[in-house]
C-alpha cells in the first residue's frame, strides 16, 4: 500500500495479529527505513534556532541519551512528534534526529534553516526497528549491546565494519532496538537477524496495532498542526522551563493551557461488541449529543476486541455512557485508561546530565 | 460435489456462489480472504430477508477494514453461518468451502448464468 510515497507492506504472509502477538511474546522486525534521519551539528547557533520549534533544552541533553520531543508551529500546534538524541559520531557531536516520512518537507524546511549543513541520511542508512522482550537475545551476538543498556540510551556500535547506530527505542509499548545501518550492509543484517526462528518481519499493520495498544499517538491521527502536545496528553514531554522562553513557538498558548482547563481530553475506548471502532467514527452521550471523534482505532490482539483512542470534549463525565456511531447504529462503548496493555521498556533514567 | 451441485461462479465484488436445488450458497473468494487479511468479525444477514442482487446485506471485518457483502442475486436469506458468529477467522482458512456465509432460495436463475466461471474469475482478477 501507498503510505508517505512509499510502497509499504501492511504485513507479510503470516498476517497482522501473528505478527502482533510474535512481537508481543517473542520479537519482530519493522523496516521503517522510509522515516526521516538527519545530522545536526551540536553547535550554539544551531540548538538555539532549533529551540525555537523543539520544547527541550537541546544543549543540555545527555549524550547518548534519546528523547520524544516535537517540532511546534507558532500555536503551539505540532509539527511533527519526533525522536531527538544526543551523540558522538566521528569524534564529532551531533544531533540525531529520527521524524515521521509524512512530514519531511515540513520538517526538513525547519531543519535545513536552522542548520545549513544539517544531514539527510536516510537514502544512505536504512532503519530497522526490531521489537519484543526477546530482542536483545536476537541482536546480542550479532551487535555489541552493553549490559546497561536503558530503553532511550543511544550509541555507536559496528556491523560487518560498518559504524551504526543503536538506540534501545521503538513504538510498540515493548522493549526493543532501532539500528541505522549503512545501505550495503543491510539486508545482510537482516538476513543475519532473521536466521533466529522466533523473530519475524512485521508490517504496517501490526506496528499500528501495537502502537494503539501501547496508547502511543501516532502524527495525522492523535497529533496535527492543531493540537498542541497538552490537548494530546504528552505535556510529560515538555519541558516546563522552556514554556517561560519567548524563544518558544507557542510557550503563552501551552504554559496557559497547563494552568487552565482543556476544551478537550485524550480518551482510550474498548467496544463492547464484536464490531471495529475506526478513525473518524463519531462518539456521543446518551441524549444524542455529539461528544468527540475517534482518532485510531483497530483490532486488539491482545484484548481480542476492538480499541480505539480519540477526544471528547473535557465537560463530559466519564462515568456516564458513550455511545460509537457504526455504520448508523450506535453502538457502547468503554472508557479504557491508556495504555491497553502495560509498556515494557527497560528501565530510564533522568532527562538532562 | 454433489451431483446437483452447479459450478461454482464469482461476482465481480468478489463472492463465490454456488446454487443446488434452487438453494445459492454465497461466501467471499479466496483472493477476497487473502487481500482483506486476518477477518475478526462478520455481522451475520438476517434470515428471513428478501434482497435484490446488489444489496449491501451484512459486513465483514477485517484488520484493515470493513468490507460489504452484497447479494449476488435476488432472493430470500434462509440459512446462515452461524459458527462464523464467534469464529470468523474460518473465512481466512477456508473461504470457499466451510467458510461460506448465507444461503438464499434464489427467484432467477438467468441472474446466476450472468456471473463469471471461475476461469472468468481468474481474467477478472490479472485485469
Amino acid at each position: 500500500m501507498p503510505f508517505a510515497g512509499f510502497n509499504m507492506p501492511i504485513n507479510y504472509k503470516t498476517g497482522i495479529i501473528n505478527e502482533h502477538k510474535n512481537v508481543r511474546n517473542h520479537s519482530g522486525i519493522f523496516d521503517v527505513s522510509h522515516m526521516g534521519q538527519i545530522l545536526i551539528e551540536n553547535n550554539e547557533s544551531y540548538l538555539h534556532k532549533l529551540e525555537k520549534y523543539i520544547p527541550l533544552q537541546l544543549n543540555k541533553l545527555i549524550k547518548n541519551r534519546s528523547h520524544y520531543s516535537f517540532l511546534l508551529n507558532k500555536n503551539g500546534g505540532v509539527i511533527d512528534d519526533l525522536i531527538v538524541s544526543n551523540i558522538d559520531i566521528k569524534a564529532k557531536s551531533y544531533l540525531y534526529i529520527v521524524y515521521n516520512a509524512s512530514r519531511k518537507k515540513e520538517d526538513e524546511e525547519i531543519f535545513i534553516s536552522c542548520a545549513p549543513n544539517a544531514e539527510k541520511i536516510y537514502n544512505k542508512n536504512c532503519l530497522f526497528a526490531i521489537q519484543g522482550p526477546e530482542s536483545i537475545n536476537v541482536l546480542k551476538n550479532i551487535i555489541d549491546i552493553p549490559n546497561n543498556m536503558n530503553f532511550f540510551d543511544i550509541l555507536i556500535s559496528k556491523y560487518n565494519n560498518n559504524e551504526i547506530i543503536v538506540s534501545r527505542s521503538g513504538y510498540t509499548g515493548e522493549d526493543g532496538f532501532e539500528l541505522s545501518i549503512p545501505n550495503e550492509s543491510a539486508e545482510n543484517l537482516i538476513t543475519h537477524l532473521l536466521k533466529n526462528e522466533n523473530t519475524m518481519l512485521c508490517g504496517l499493520g501490526s506496528r499500528d496495532s501495537l502502537r494503539l495498544e501501547a496508547g502511543l499517538s501516532l502524527y495525522g491521527h492523535e497529533l496535527n498542526e492543531n493540537i498542541t502536545p497538552i490537548e494530546a496528553g504528552l505535556s510529560w514531554a515538555l519541558d516546563k522551563e522552556r514554556l517561560e522562553d519567548e524563544n518558544l513557538n507557542g510557550n503563552k498558548v501551552l504554559s496557559d493551557q497547563l494552568k487552565n482547563k482543556l476544551s478537550n481530553k485524550k480518551i482510550g475506548l474498548i467496544s463492547t461488541s464484536k464490531s471495529m471502532l475506526r478513525d473518524g467514527m463519531t462518539l456521543f452521550d446518551n441524549n444524542n449529543n455529539e461528544i468527540g471523534k475517534i482518532t485510531s482505532g483497530c483490532f486488539s490482539p491482545n484484548l481480542n476486541k476492538s480499541i480505539a483512542i480519540g477526544y471528547i470534549i473535557s465537560e463530559f463525565n466519564t462515568d456516564n455512557l458513550i455511545f460509537c456511531e457504526i455504520r448508523k447504529k450506535l453502538e457502547l462503548v468503554k472508557i479504557n485508561n491508556l495504555p491497553f496493555v502495560k509498556k515494557n521498556y527497560k528501565k530510564n533514567g533522568s532527562i538532562y546530565e | 460435489m454433489g451431483a446437483y451441485m452447479s459450478e461454482k461462479k464469482y461476482t465481480k465484488d468478489h463472492e463465490w456462489v454456488s446454487i443446488e436445488n434452487e438453494i445459492a450458497t454465497i461466501g467471499i473468494s479466496n483472493h477476497a480472504q487473502e487481500s482483506l487479511g486476518d477477518i475478526v468479525f462478520i455481522e451475520l444477514p438476517s434470515v428471513g430477508n428478501s434482497v435484490k442482487a446488489k444489496d449491501e446485506i451484512c459486513v465483514v471485518e477485517s484488520v484493515k477494514a470493513a468490507s460489504d457483502i452484497y447479494a449476488p442475486i435476488d432472493g430470500e436469506i434462509i440459512e446462515v453461518n452461524n459458527n462464523l458468529e464467534n469464529d470468523a477467522a474460518i473465512i481466512n482458512q477456508d473461504a470457499e468451502n466451510k467458510g461460506w456465509i448465507f444461503k438464499m432460495k434464489i427467484s432467477d436463475s438467468n441472474q446466476y448464468s450472468e456471473l463469471m466461471s471461475e476461469d472468468e474469475y481468474k481474467q477478472f482478477l490479472e485485469q
